[in-house]
């Protein structure tokens, strides 16, 4: 039997034409080609079922008024599920507490007790306002969560201008250093009666932060919370490639036009602010959303303001603050503070701080053509 | 009479294979399923429309039939119509009517915010925003 199906190895080995029988010198070459071919074969399909393989897992809710975003990575999709439903229940917490248009949010609580009484309020509250505070006293009152009180004057879906006489009767109750914290009592008082804090400029890009924690204390190594222009990235992708945010374009010509630059992150956070998000146009004239403390009315210099740097309510509030600081103020704080930031200014010039120089991918055709350097 | 020539034709051939012979069978039946899998990884056809209301996922469409569904949102029903492998929303109780004014997109999303409905396209990203993971702004 044996020496029957050598001979008949050998003749069809001889008479087969076939492109692999080259390699098979002689039967035993032939049982080693195949065997390690058969090997690596099933490698490669224990690879590619591998239960263990990472994965981005998304999900996206609205919450904060907004569409908030999360990606994870994860090797396995109930754990990454229920990571990012915690990190939800996180950011829920956070809006229910510092809603500006909610009558039960603490922050309503507060605006309401205006120059009446101290309001005790939690830790989280307690803390944006702390840090959006900060930022006030680092931009010298460009970003200013006082600001409440001129901003419902003004309307922009419905397109309502206030009346200059408005707008400055209201400008006294502007003015971040008339909010009192007592720490110890973890209160919060507004001394003038009338005064409106809106924390719009700042809680977004801080539930980023939370959520981002909560995602690290669920055991997840990688992820990327994204609560509308307020982005916080962490970790690296399953390709082991930092995680990459396409910044828009303020003033897009066309929908291929839309971004205008990338740039990859990790253990970062990112913000923009623009004058496209909310705004009308009377007689030409472009009103928009980012309204400047000192004036009541719309700040002008900048199309866009993005800002890179390691923690959310910094990227967020300083966005709007330099946005408002205008250029040349804007990169030179920037410098200054040892923060990152693109500014497009008012004729869609882009500039940057010096160490975002080459980091920078520049996307868009109409904003290569005006990019200055 | 032909059932039994043909097993014994059969029979021919298994006892004519030599362990060589076999083993290189299974590796060209490996190599063509492997090769089945690795095309489906790296070559996703993700062209599948979601529709997601409230953060649950309500619906999952190809982009590549043509269809007009109501969906529920939490103020009534928005209209989503794919057509010529392009989606958009057609109707919507929802007061601005943004999501409406986009018109027709083939790839990204449609968000409704006041209606809670959202429409995603998968997979099939344009070059440049093909390696984006989130946009800011």
């Amino acid at each position: 039997m044996i020496e029957k199906f050598k001979i008949q190895d050998s003749k069809v080995q001889k008479a087969n034409p076939s492109f692999i029988l080259p390699l098979f010198k002689g039967r035993d070459g032939g049982v080693i080609f195949s065997s390690a071919l058969l090997l690596f074969c099933s490698l490669f399909i224990l690879s590619a079922c591998s239960p263990q393989k990472e994965k981005v897992y998304r999900k996206s809710k609205v919450l904060m008024d907004t569409l908030i975003t999360i990606s994870v990575v994860s090797g396995s999709g109930d754990k990454a599920e229920k990571a990012i439903d915690k990190a939800f229940g996180e950011i829920e917490k956070l809006d229910r507490l510092l809603n500006f248009f909610s009558d039960s949010s603490e922050l309503s609580e507060i605006n309401r007790n205006a120059g009446l009484k101290a309001v005790a309020v939690s830790p989280e509250t307690f803390e944006v306002i702390e840090k959006a505070i900060y930022a006030s006293g680092k931009t010298n009152g460009a970003f200013d969560v006082t600001i409440g009180s001129v901003t419902t004057l003004w309307d922009f879906h419905k397109r309502v201008k206030p009346e200059d006489k408005q707008i400055k009767e209201r400008l006294p109750l502007v003015n971040y250093k008339n909010i009192i914290l007592n720490k110890k009592s973890s209160s919060v008082y507004l001394k003038k009666s009338g005064m409106l804090m809106d924390l719009g400029g700042a809680a977004k890009g801080y539930a980023a932060d939370r959520a981002v924690d909560v995602l690290k204390k669920q055991g997840i190594k990688s992820g990327l919370v994204s609560i509308a222009g307020d982005i916080k990235a962490f970790g690296l992708k399953p390709d082991l490639k930092p995680w990459k945010v396409g910044i828009r374009n303020p003033h897009a010509e066309n929908k291929a036009d839309e971004i205008m630059a990338a740039i990859e992150l990790t253990d970062l956070a990112i913000s923009t602010s623009g004058d496209y998000e909310r705004y009308f146009i009377i007689e030409g004239k472009r009103y928009h959303h980012i309204l400047n403390p000192k004036t009541g009315y719309p700040a002008e210099g900048c199309q866009s303001v993005s800002i890179i740097a390691k923690d959310g309510y910094v990227t967020d509030a300083f966005s709007t603050g330099i946005f408002i600081l205008g250029t040349e103020k804007g990169i030179k704080l920037l410098e200054e503070m040892g923060l990152d930031g693109i500014i497009v200014d008012k004729n869609g010039k882009i500039h940057t701080t010096s160490n975002l120089r080459g980091k920078l991918e520049i996307i868009g055709d109409s904003q290569r053509r005006k990019k200055t350097n | 009479m032909k059932l039994s020539e043909i097993r014994r034709g059969e029979k021919k051939l298994i006892e004519g294979m030599t362990l060589a012979d076999m083993l290189l069978l299974a590796a060209l039946v490996i190599i063509s399923v492997s090769g089945f899998i690795f095309i489906k990884e790296a070559f996703p056809q993700g062209t599948d429309v979601k529709i997601e209301v409230n953060g649950r996922l309500a619906y999952k469409l190809p982009l590549s039939s043509d269809a007009a569904i109501a969906v529920k949102g939490i103020n009534g029903d928005t209209i989503v119509e794919i057509k010529n492998r392009k989606v958009r929303i057609k109707e919507s109780p929802c007061p601005n009517k943004i999501c409406v004014h986009q018109g027709w997109i083939d790839r990204g999303a449609i968000i409704c915010l006041p209606n809670r409905v959202m429409v995603f396209i998968e997979g099939s990203e344009g070059k440049e925003n093909k390696t984006i993971d989130a946009i800011t702004g």
